[in-house]
């Protein structure tokens, strides 16, 4: 099966910040989601799959296309929205969808026409009058009607409304049920990764601190709650990625909870409760953590 | 992939800029006619004002071709759209030399030949064609070296210096044309005079031109980002 895309060693530098050896492949077919705070790396790792930067280091194929030598080849298959991209204001979204189906042959008219309809947009208003939510959603109509391979998604909900929230997750769900397109999308809202995403990235500080798939971050991860006193050292237990305690209840954030409800119980603690955590929990652990598995 | 591969979308490019710009693009030509018409009625004060609009036109048009079609596209973010579609940065930057080529050719060959026909087919000296076309060099290189700075530098400050000083370099170099009898003594009599001299210089400015647009495309397929 073709990868979506690899990265090898990539790095990539600025004066302020320094995205380091990535190594990070996706499967064709499958919805990757990329988590981190701001100034993580991930519009840097969005945009250097999607041609708009080169690595200082690495190697990085997309849709089997070395990049960035088949550049052209691989921007053809892949849909990339990212925050802080712009349409031009004095046109409008017609223009646009004019100039985009001009660039790609597997524009969908029909399937465009469907998308206006849903996102309530105008063809024919120049998007200097469209609102944030509108320009989101028109950005976003532009990449879905040319049907790409892989689309690359930079914080897609970011500042919308609620309603608008809906629509394009609604949107983004069903080009998710198509099994032959994959998708790496940035998000602040861990919800919508949990919901939508096959696969989850954590990056921090410019590196992957931790990538798997979702089912298995959130059966590893437990929060533990206990009564009596723990040992010194339990802080440092494999696993263990923090302790809180207050009054006599401690409460744990760990990764393999089996191992350590042995060790609490053997210690002499009363384990009271053991809880799945969510993704946004999870992510916090592991920032806090080091990245330590 | 050579960019002759990708000919569809260097013309989707250069096409897209001349949609955006044409309306402004043709209020410059207009102004130009209107400028050629004050030369050609050749009494001294509409010659005078029509050389000086000419010139305010000119430099108006290349400056508003290189901002409007590179730093307005980077700084309003625009450019990240343009660059996710299928090109290459050769094929950028071969769109933006084109789309300029349109952009801001189109205007200066029209006031060009606009000007030439109105020198040779009114009373206003025949001389006076040499020099009108060593100012039009000038201005050739200086919307050159514009251009180039805008698609190698991204600072809007340096940009505007390098817009400003290049036009404003017109002056002294009209002075300086004044300043050379084999280009200055021709230009009151009937006869078109080549001099070696006015040779040489426009030659300098045509070939400075082109090299400085060469060196711009390959410092500009060195750039490590695009967006």
């Amino acid at each position: 099966m073709t990868a979506a895309f690899t990265l090898s060693g990539v790095c990539k530098r600025y004066p302020a910040f320094a995205l380091e050896d990535v190594d990070l492949a996706l499967p064709e077919g499958e919805i990757m989601g990329l988590v981190g705070v701001n100034g993580a790396g991930k519009s840097t790792l969005l945009r250097l799959l999607g041609g708009l930067a080169l690595p200082d280091r690495g190697t990085i194929e997309v849709l089997g296309h070395p990049m960035p030598a088949q550049q052209v080849q691989a921007k053809r298959e892949i849909g990339l929205a990212s925050e802080d991209m712009r349409l031009y204001g004095s046109q409008t979204l017609r223009w646009h969808m004019d100039l985009v189906r001009a660039a790609y042959p597997r524009w969908d008219e029909a399937y465009a026409g469907e998308l206006l309809r849903r996102f309530d947009l105008r063809a024919a208003q120049p998007l200097k009058a469209f609102s944030h939510g509108q320009r989101v959603k028109a950005l976003l109509l532009l990449n879905l009607a040319r049907r790409p391979r892989l689309l690359l998604l930079d914080e897609p909900t970011t500042g919308l409304d609620p309603v608008a929230r809906a629509e394009v997750l609604e949107a983004l769900s069903e080009v998710l049920r198509d099994a032959a397109r994959s998708v790496l999308f940035s998000s602040h809202d861990t919800h919508d990764i949990e919901r939508l995403a096959d696969r989850i990235t954590f990056l921090h500080g410019g590196r992957v601190i931790d990538a798997r798939d979702t089912a298995a971050f959130l059966d590893d991860w437990r929060r533990i709650v206990c009564h009596g006193a723990l040992p010194a050292s339990v802080g440092q237990w494999d696993g263990v990625a923090s302790v809180r305690a207050n009054g006599s209840l401690s409460e744990l954030r760990v990764r393999g909870a089996e191992a350590v409800v042995g060790l609490l119980r053997a210690a002499g603690a009363d384990v009271r409760s053991v809880d799945p955590m969510n993704l946004e929990e999870i992510f916090v652990a592991t920032v806090r953590g080091g990245g330590k598995h | 992939m050579s960019p002759l591969a990708n000919l569809p979308m260097i013309r989707l490019l250069v096409a897209k800029d001349w949609d955006l710009f044409q309306r402004q693009l043709a209020a410059y030509v207009g102004a130009g006619i209107l400028a050629l018409a004050l030369i050609g009625s050749a009494k001294p004060w509409t010659f005078y004002l029509g050389s000086l609009l000419l010139l305010v036109v000119l430099v108006a048009a290349a400056c508003f071709a290189i901002s409007t079609s590179l730093l307005t596209e980077r700084k309003e973010r625009t450019l990240g759209f343009v660059m996710s579609l299928p090109v290459t940065p050769l094929d950028f930057y071969l769109a933006k030399i084109a789309g300029n080529l349109v952009t801001f050719g189109v205007p200066f060959v029209v006031l060009v030949g606009g000007t030439a026909g109105v020198i040779l087919s009114t009373p206003v000296p025949d001389g006076l064609l040499v020099w009108s076309l060593l100012v039009f060099g000038h201005v050739l290189l200086a919307h050159a070296v514009s251009l180039s700075v805008a698609m190698a530098v991204e600072s809007e400050g340096w940009n505007t210096f390098a817009m400003i000083a290049s036009m404003v370099l017109v002056n002294p170099f009209i002075m300086m044309l004044g300043q050379i009898p084999a280009i200055a003594g021709p230009m009151r009599g009937e006869a078109i005079v080549w001099s070696a001299e006015a040779i040489a210089i426009l030659s300098t400015q045509v070939l400075l031109s082109a090299a400085v647009i060469g060196f711009t495309g390959w410092v500009h397929c060195r750039k490590r980002a695009f967006y």
